[in-house]
């Protein structure tokens, strides 16, 4: 009979928390990402970012081998930053540590610190994330990598105090999700651009991997993103903004070392949390929301009516990431959809209400839902859509099977009528 | 435990062109700061993964098999596709304090009930490589209690790269599966052979198949693609190995050839004059009058026949100049492919060569006009299409982007190909593919709108 103990993951719907932070390190301007361990994780790491993306993805690897992994790899680490410095003179360089440099117990941020302190020259920023393959996942991985930017950047002088007065424009801050696809990224922006707010999104995924034909042809490091400069004026900023349930536990630092005031939205997806987004701006900015947002608006609940007959009696199966599953889920649940099971990265006692079975777990679980219409997931769910012939929608990561997700946008009132579209279509078609 | 890779793998005394000057580490470590290709882990899996019956479990924390898989494209016949699955213990950090030994034993029995496989391939890998986890211990225990081949395979990343990978993974299938198992009577044929190294990708292996089925020729065992562990159990009892495209894979054929004296052969299905060639090598290596003439005559057809399918296509080519940047034995067999097209090959990789594709590389260029690039960096094979204006780049996914964005056209060469390269029908595909690439006027119409390229 069947071991009931699984002990096992099959088809891992979790990726590793030194990935999380390379796609955080991928949001910066003119930056390379260095993995510190072994080949085999970089490579890895790029082919799948690579395939996600569409994008040239500037990753390389300190290479350790049989000596550094035995006897301690700050020779590796050392000679890669030089290295990097040397082929690529990048602003930044964003450094993951791996399950690898991690086991062997080095002290990899110090090594780091007394390199940066000994170096007296202009040199790249060196941006460090502890990231531990055995711990965590892809999402923690990314705030790691979020929180090591901001305290390089927060231990500065205290900033010019001639602040804000000149300025005619107000900016603000803008925390996101790993969950958020480049075109996520660019909707928010340009919707705070309505306010007269200028935005820094913190990282900037949209304007490095939105995939734009650089005007410079091929580029060894990331052609745009958040800069140095964008990050040396974090703190003239009038507000934060962080979005996404796994950065709700890094509200509180993220205030503390930009020490401004920070609104917190688990997500901006969905009709509710649109509006309080949308309110929030118009308060902050003393501007009204623009028609062009009332309209969408307006047609986003246009499109919950259109819609919603889909999604009667029918179940769904999310397995997504945690910010995802939420996002997803709360629009769903605005539209009155069954959601038979979630499953996701994380266990969430804040959203474990809208499903009827949630799960910290694999993609297999999906064995067990045989009987769903329509599972929403990454491309590495294939496999049990075509199995049990049930409609896939993709979404996700990785999105590796199918090009232009990139392009998609799931957020504000727009991207729920994307999803709620989507869904209904696949529906029908199931 | 085996923590440190075997020195054997880095000898390569098969080597058929005597009094070369070898460099004995056949896996050369990798620059910190440079981007690299895959680990031993990405080698061996590449390897082993495509067997149809047999599970693959990668024992690592999430990073190793989480972060990339369901990625190669492997194709199978039936619908058993245990290769679609990917397994991992997942070590946490609890793991790491009390080991994970335990785990890994009950998820193998857990997922050996579930799924019945064939065979289990255990992958070791960076972490529990350096705790020391006993895998070997742990599968000897499993396969005898549950009366599969229970493979442990080191592939930890640290010990070198894929090619290395490779071979330990011929090195487990040499210890573990080869030569468990006598083939049914009736599955000999006369003229049976092994094919090494060749993992069905987009369907190659069935047009392999195909040709050699023609002239007369059975396929006893693939390793890998499209095969179950009961083939590779009896595959010493084909009568010749054939190499195809995995100078890593010799390795295993070398062993084959002393344990068993199985004889081996390299060849290509790349292109038409590789493809007749491997033909021949192959049956001259059976040395049977009869199926030689059959193969002669079956080549003549066919040759005659891809030439005239692709007849506009090479009108339009001859003369349009290749880069040339992909691994190992492709490095070669891919320039005659081109020169079938009447293509002019500028440049080729040889960063991943070993010193046999040089020489094969060199036996094509008689001249020595194309140039041996040893520096894989984007910014220089850009350099080098730019200065020699290459019409096209064949290389690797990686290089796609490096590529496109200089606006120079592309085709993808390596595991994430469109479309099957091989035999008579891929000569057809690879010439239609260029010649459509070539012909797209996307290329100007972007170079026009982008006046600072
Ligand atoms: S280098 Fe080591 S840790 Fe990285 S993928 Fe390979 S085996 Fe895993």
């Amino acid at each position: 009979m069947m071991n009931p103990i699984k002990n096992i993951e099959i088809n891992p719907l979790k990726a590793s928390p030194s990935l999380g932070a390379a796609i955080f390190f991928l949001g910066l301007k003119n930056a390379v990402v260095l993995m510190h361990g072994a080949v085999g994780c970089a490579s890895f790491d790029k082919v799948t970012l690579t395939k996600h993306f569409r994008e040239n993805i500037p990753i390389v690897t300190t290479a350790l081998n049989e000596y550094g992994a035995i006897l301690g790899g700050t020779d590796f680490l050392l000679s890669g930053i030089k290295n990097i410095y040397e082929k690529m003179k990048p602003d930044f360089i964003g450094i993951a540590s791996s399950g690898l440099t991690e086991t062997s117990g080095e002290d990899i941020a110090g090594i780091i610190g007394d390199f940066k302190e000994k170096q007296g020259l202009p040199f790249s920023k060196l941006i460090y994330a502890g990231t531990p393959d055995y711990k965590g996942s892809l999402e923690d991985g990314y705030i790691q990598a979020m929180l090591a930017l901001l305290e390089d950047f927060s231990d500065k002088e205290p900033y010019k105090t001639f602040k804000k007065s000149k300025k005619l424009t107000m900016s603000v801050n803008v925390f996101c999700p790993v969950s958020f696809t480049p075109q996520d990224f660019l909707e928010l922006r340009e919707a705070i651009g309505y306010f007269d707010l200028k935005p820094v999104m913190i990282p900037d995924l949209g304007l490095s991997l939105d995939g734009h034909l650089d005007e410079r042809g091929y580029l060894q490091t990331t052609a745009d993103g958040l800069g140095v400069k964008d990050m040396e004026n974090i703190h003239n900023s009038e507000f934060n903004i962080v979005i996404g349930l796994s950065l709700g536990s890094v509200v509180k630092s993220v205030s503390e070392l930009t020490g401004l005031k920070t609104y917190y939205f688990p997500n901006v997806c969905g009709l509710k949390n649109s509006d309080k987004l949308f309110d929030l701006l118009s308060e902050l900015s003393g501007k009204e929301i623009p028609e062009k947002y009332k309209r969408q608006r307006r047609q986003l609940m246009d499109a919950y009516l259109d819609t919603h007959f889909y999604f009667l009696g029918k179940d769904i199966a999310l397995a997504l990431g945690i910010d995802l599953l939420d996002s997803f889920s709360m629009i769903y649940s605005e539209m009155g959809a069954n959601l038979k099971v979630g499953i996701s990265t994380k266990f969430s006692d804040d959203i474990k209400y809208r499903f009827l079975n949630f799960y910290e777990g694999d993609l297999d679980l999906l064995d067990n839902y045989r009987n769903v219409d329509l599972i929403v997931s990454n491309s590495n769910a294939g496999f049990y859509a075509k199995d049990f012939r049930i409609p896939l929608l993709k979404a996700g990561f990785p999105l590796i099977d199918e090009i232009g997700h990139g392009y998609k946008h799931y957020i504000l009132y727009r991207g729920a009528v994307n999803l709620a579209v989507e869904s209904a279509n696949l529906l029908n078609k199931g | 435990m085996r923590i440190t890779a075997k020195e054997e793998y880095f000898d390569e005394p098969a080597c058929e062109h005597n009094g070369v000057a070898k460099d004995k580490k056949a896996c050369k470590t990798a620059t910190p700061g440079s981007s690299t290709g895959g680990c031993a882990l990405d080698g061996a899996y590449i390897v082993l993964s495509p067997i149809k019956d047999a599970l693959n479990i990668v024992h690592a924390p999430i990073n190793c098999l989480g972060n990339s898989y369901n990625q190669r494209t492997s194709e199978t016949a039936q619908r058993e596709n245990y290769y679609m699955y990917g397994f991992t213990t997942a070590i946490n950090e609890n793991d790491l304090i009390f080991g994970s030994e335990d785990k890994l034993r009950q998820g193998i029995i857990y997922v050996f009930n579930r799924f019945k496989p064939k065979a289990v391939f255990i992958y070791n890998t960076c972490v529990p490589a350096l705790t020391g986890e006993d895998i070997e211990g742990v599968s000897k225990e499993l396969a005898a209690k549950l009366k599969i081949p229970v493979v442990p395979v080191f592939s930890q990343g640290f010990s070198g790269n894929k090619n290395l990978g490779n071979k330990i993974a011929g090195d487990a299938l040499f210890t573990h599966i080869i030569g468990r198992k006598e083939p049914e009577i009736d599955l000999l044929s006369d003229y049976n052979i092994n094919l090494i190294g060749e993992y069905n990708i987009k369907g190659e292996l069935f047009l392999i198949k195909k040709a050699l089925k023609k002239v007369g020729i059975n396929v006893l065992s693939t390793i890998t693609g499209d095969s179950t562990i009961e083939e590779i159990m009896y595959s010493h009892k084909a009568g010749l190995n054939v190499v195809v495209c995995s100078k890593a894979l010799i390795y295993l054929a070398r062993k084959m050839k002393e344990k068993y004296g199985l004889p081996y052969i390299e060849g290509s299905f790349f292109g038409l004059t590789s493809t007749n060639k491997t033909i021949m090598d192959i049956v001259n290596s059976i040395g049977d009058y009869e199926l030689t003439c059959s193969a002669k005559k079956y080549i003549k057809i066919r040759t005659r026949n891809t030439e005239e399918n692709i007849y506009e296509y090479k009108r339009f080519l001859t003369g349009k100049k290749a880069l040339l940047y992909t691994g190992g034995v492709k490095s070669w067999s891919l320039i005659s492919a081109l020169n079938d097209l009447g293509m002019k090959v500028i440049a080729t990789g040889v960063k991943k060569s070993t010193e046999e594709d040089k020489l094969r590389i060199k036996e094509i260029d008689k001249n020595g006009n194309i140039i041996m690039l040893d520096n894989g960096n984007p910014v220089n094979l850009i350099k080098i299409a730019r200065e020699e204006q290459v019409d096209i780049i064949l290389a690797g996914g990686r290089n796609q982007y490096t590529a496109i964005k200089s606006l120079i056209p592309f085709l993808d060469v390596n595991q994430e190909r469109l479309n099957p390269y091989t035999s008579y029908e891929g000569m057809e595909f690879l010439a239609k593919q260029i010649y459509f690439e070539l012909k797209n006027p996307l290329f100007k119409l972007l170079k026009e709108s982008n006046i600072n390229l």
